[in-house]
C-alpha cells in the first residue's frame, strides 16, 4: 500500500482518524463500548452520508448505537420500527384527511377552493421517514428489524435511502435539507434485497468478548462485586457455547448480574440454587431451560469442561457490545 | 477520488491499480464489489491513509461486505492479500493473478492450472468407479467401515445418463433449469396468519376501506380487498463434497445452482466443515461452470455431517429455520461423526420445523449406520444420480 504522500492529505488523516475515536470517545461516555471498528464504521457512515447497515443476533446491541449516537451527537432519534405489513402511510407520511375535510367545509359557499388550500404541508401527517428528512438539525434515524418489513416497503426505502427525499405526488418532491444519519438494523430473519444491501454499509456485530463484556457490566453496574461480574460473565460465555436456542445476550448478562446483585450474591457459585433461581433472566425458553441441568450448571458455573464443549467452543469474535 | 490523487500521476495510479486487483479477488470470492464500492474505498484510502492500517480496514469492510458470511470472509481475503507473508500453510487463493502473489501462492497457482488444463482426464477418472480412484481407500482407511463406506458411496451409475458431470452440454444444463423452475413452481407456499392488500382478493378489508373513504367524507366509494398472505418456502440445499462424494459433487453442485437461480435456495458445501457458496452460484457466467468443477477439486478426506448439520443450524441458518424452511441434503450420509450425532443434529433442524429431503447418488437408501438412526427425522429419501431421477422425483418435492 502506498500513502497519498502530501501534507494535506497528512493533515486530513489526522483528522479523520481523531474524528472515528472522537466518535468512540462519545460513545463510551453516552453509555456505548464501541470497538474501532464500529466506531469507524458509523465514523464513515456519517462522513459518507450512507446508511449503516448492523445485523447481529438479537441483544447484542444493535439498536443500542443508534440511541447512544443520538445520544453522543446530542441528535434527535427518530425510530421506526418495523413489522409485517407496514406500509407508506405508517412509515412516511399520511394526508390528515379529517382536517381537509374540516377545511373544506368551512370554505363552503365561500370561495372556489384550490388543489393547493386542502394540499398543503400543513395537512400532511408527518410519520417517521418524513419526520427525520424534514429536521433542520442533526437527526439519528433508526429502522429497526428491517427484516420483518416486506419487500415491497424494502423497495420504497430506496429511495428515501439514496436520495434522502420522499415523493409526495400532490407536493412534489421533499429533499432533507439536513442529512440524517441512517441506522438500520436486521436479526437476518429474512434476505435483504442486495439493492438495499448496496446502499449501506454494513456491520455485522457478534457477541462481545469475554474482556469487553466484562467492561459493559462494570460500566453499567459499578456498584456490583467484582467477582460477581467476572463470574458471572465467564458463566454467559461459556453458556453461549451450549446449543441452546436462544443464545442470551448483552441485555439479558446485565438483567441477571442486576438479579443476583439484588439477591446480594457476592459469586455465582456462592449458592447454586439462587444461580438456578435466576436462569430465568438469561433462559427465555422453556426448551433451553429444561436442557440445562443443575449438573450442567453447576458445571459452567464452575468453569469446568465438559464432554462435547471443547467441540461446540466457536472462535471469539472480535466484536462489539452494548448496554441495554 | 479527492484533487491530491491526481497531483502525481504515478502515486495516484499504484494504489488505485493495487486497490483493483483487491477488488478483482473480493469479487472472485463472491463479494459485490462494483465500481462504486472501488472508487469509496480509494476515496477512504486517501482520505485515512494508509498508515492507519486499523481505521482503513474497518473502513474498507464496512464499504465491500454486505452479509454476514462476506463480513466473516474479509479477514481471511485481507490478509491473504496484503499480507500474503503472514499466511502460511494455507489453501489456495483463486482469481489472484497480479505480482503481488507470495512464492508459495504462485507455485499454487501453477498447481491449479496444470490441474485444470487436465481436467477433462481427471474427470473422466473420477466418473469411473471409485474403487478405480487412486486414493480412495486409503482415504477410507481408519474409519472403522472402508468396505462400507467405499460401497454406499460410490455408486457406478454415472450422473446424466451415462455422461459425465463436467461434459454437461448447454442443451442439458438448460433441460435442467426447466426442470429445476417446474419444481420451484410447484413447491408450496406457506399461508401465514397475516392478510395483505390484494386488488383481486375475495375478503373486504374493512380497516382499510375505511381508511380510505376519510378522503371521500366517509362514503364508501372505494372498497380495499385482502387476501391470505403467502411466503415462498426458504429453500437451503447442502452438498457433501467430500471424498466419497467426488463423481457426484459435480452433478450435485449444478442442480443445487439451478435451484439458486430459480427458487433463490441458499447452497452450502461441507466435508469436514461448511461453508456457504450461494453468491458463487447466483453468478451466471460461463466462468462458473469451470469453478464448480474446481469446488471439488480442493476438498477431501471424511465427512463431518452432523457437525456441518450443527453449524449450518446454529451459524449460517440460524434466523431463518422455520416451518416454511425445506433443506436438502446431498449425500451418500456416510458420517465420520457418531452415528447417534446425526439424529441430534436433523432433530435440531426439524424441530424448529424445517423439513428435511435426503438426495442420495446411489439406487437404495445407503446403509450408513448414522442415516438408519436418522431415519425417522428425514421426510423422504430421494435417488439422484442422474437429470433422469430428478425429473422422476419431481412429484415428490413440494
Amino acid at each position: 500500500m502506498q500513502s497519498a504522500g502530501n501534507q494535506d492529505a497528512t493533515a486530513c488523516v489526522a483528522t479523520t482518524v481523531t474524528d472515528a475515536r472522537a466518535l468512540r470517545e462519545q460513545l463510551n461516555r453516552a453509555g456505548y463500548l464501541a470497538d474501532d471498528d464500529l466506531a469507524t464504521a458509523v465514523w464513515l457512515a456519517d462522513a459518507l452520508e450512507r446508511p449503516l447497515l448492523i445485523e447481529g443476533d438479537a441483544g447484542v446491541g444493535k439498536t443500542a448505537v443508534a440511541q447512544a449516537l443520538a445520544t453522543a451527537q446530542g441528535a434527535k432519534l427518530v425510530r421506526l420500527q418495523c413489522f409485517e405489513g407496514l406500509d407508506m402511510a405508517q412509515a412516511a407520511y399520511e394526508w390528515n384527511y379529517g382536517r381537509q375535510l374540516m377545511t373544506i367545509r368551512l370554505q363552503e359557499g365561500q370561495r372556489q377552493l384550490q388543489d393547493g388550500d386542502v394540499f398543503h404541508r400543513d395537512f400532511l401527517l408527518e410519520r417517521p421517514l418524513l419526520q427525520a428528512i424534514s429536521q433542520s438539525g442533526p437527526c439519528v434515524l433508526l429502522i429497526d428489524e428491517i427484516d420483518r418489513a416486506d419487500q415491497a416497503f424494502e423497495a420504497f426505502l430506496l429511495e428515501v435511502l439514496s436520495e434522502y427525499q420522499i415523493t409526495v405526488p400532490e407536493l412534489g418532491t421533499l429533499k432533507a435539507t439536513h442529512i440524517p444519519q441512517v441506522i438500520l438494523t436486521s436479526n437476518g430473519t429474512r434476505e435483504l434485497s442486495d439493492a438495499l444491501r448496496r446502499r449501506c454499509l454494513y456491520h455485522y456485530l457478534d457477541y462481545p468478548t469475554l474482556s469487553r463484556e466484562m467492561a459493559i457490566v462494570k460500566s453499567v453496574l459499578p456498584q456490583a462485586n467484582s467477582r460477581l461480574v467476572e463470574e458471572a460473565v465467564a458463566f454467559v460465555q461459556r453458556l453461549r457455547q451450549e446449543d441452546l436456542s436462544k443464545t442470551p445476550g448483552i441485555a439479558e448478562t446485565l438483567d441477571w448480574i442486576r438479579a443476583l446483585f439484588q439477591l446480594k450474591q457476592t459469586s455465582v457459585v456462592q449458592d447454586i440454587a439462587v444461580t438456578l433461581s435466576t436462569l430465568g433472566c438469561l433462559l427465555k425458553t422453556q426448551e433451553d431451560r429444561f436442557a440445562l441441568s443443575a449438573e450442567r450448571v453447576r458445571q459452567l458455573a464452575e468453569g469446568g469442561r465438559s464432554i462435547g464443549v471443547a467441540e461446540k467452543k466457536q472462535p471469539v469474535q472480535h466484536s462489539t457490545a452494548s448496554q441495554a | 477520488m479527492t484533487g491530491d490523487s491526481n497531483a502525481s500521476g504515478l502515486q495516484a495510479t499504484a494504489p488505485a491499480q493495487r486497490l483493483a486487483s483487491f477488488a478483482v479477488l473480493l469479487r472472485e470470492h463472491g463479494l459485490n464489489v462494483g465500481i462504486a464500492e472501488q472508487q469509496t474505498m480509494l476515496k477512504i484510502l486517501l482520505l485515512v491513509g494508509v498508515t492507519q492500517e486499523k481505521t482503513l480496514q474497518a473502513a474498507w469492510r464496512a464499504i465491500a461486505c454486505h452479509s454476514q458470511r462476506e463480513w466473516r470472509q474479509w479477514q481471511d481475503i485481507y490478509q491473504r492479500f496484503w499480507h500474503p507473508e503472514s499466511v502460511r500453510g494455507s489453501v489456495k487463493v483463486s482469481g489472484q493473478t497480479k505480482s503481488s502473489r507470495s512464492l508459495q501462492q504462485q507455485v499454487q497457482a501453477m498447481h491449479d492450472d496444470m490441474e485444470s488444463a487436465q481436467q477433462p482426464s481427471a474427470a473422466k477418472s473420477a466418473a469411473q468407479s471409485a474403487g478405480e480412484v487412486p486414493g480412495f481407500d486409503q482415504h477410507n482407511n481408519g474409519l472403522g467401515d472402508s468396505s462400507e463406506r467405499a460401497m454406499g458411496g460410490a455408486s457406478r451409475v454415472e450422473p446424466l445418463h451415462s455422461r459425465e458431470g463436467q461434459m454437461w452440454l448447454p442443451q442439458d444444463l438448460q433441460a435442467l433449469q426447466l426442470l429445476a423452475r417446474h419444481i420451484t413452481r410447484q413447491l408450496k407456499p406457506r399461508t401465514t396468519r397475516r392478510w395483505q392488500p390484494d386488488v383481486h382478493g375475495r375478503k373486504l378489508d374493512m380497516r382499510l376501506t375505511l381508511r380510505r373513504s376519510v378522503a371521500w367524507g366517509g362514503a364508501l366509494v372505494m372498497p380495499c380487498w385482502k387476501a391470505s398472505k403467502t411466503e415462498p418456502p426458504r429453500l437451503f440445499i447442502l452438498v457433501d463434497v467430500s471424498r466419497s462424494m467426488e463423481s457426484h459433487a459435480s452433478l450435485f453442485l449444478r442442480v443445487a445452482r439451478a435451484f439458486a437461480l430459480e427458487a433463490s435456495a441458499r447452497i452450502f458445501v461441507f466435508h469436514t466443515s461448511m461453508i456457504e457458496v450461494t453468491p458463487l452460484m447466483q453468478r451466471d457466467s460461463p466462468a462458473v461452470q469451470e469453478k464448480i468443477n474446481a469446488v471439488t477439486a480442493g476438498f477431501g478426506a471424511g465427512t463431518r455431517i452432523a457437525a456441518s448439520l450443527k453449524a449450518f443450524a446454529r451459524r449460517d441458518a440460524r434466523a431463518q429455520l422455520g416451518s416454511n424452511a425445506r433443506v436438502w441434503v446431498m449425500s451418500d450420509g456416510f458420517d465420520t461423526d457418531e452415528p447417534q450425532e446425526l439424529a441430534k443434529a436433523l432433530e435440531g433442524l426439524t424441530e424448529r420445523g424445517a423439513r428435511i429431503s435426503w438426495f442420495h447418488p446411489t439406487r437404495e437408501v445407503p446403509a450408513a449406520a448414522a442415516l438408519q438412526q436418522a431415519r425417522h427425522r428425514i421426510e423422504r429419501f430421494i435417488p439422484l444420480a442422474s437429470l433422469a431421477d430428478l425429473k422422476a422425483a419431481a412429484h415428490q418435492l413440494h
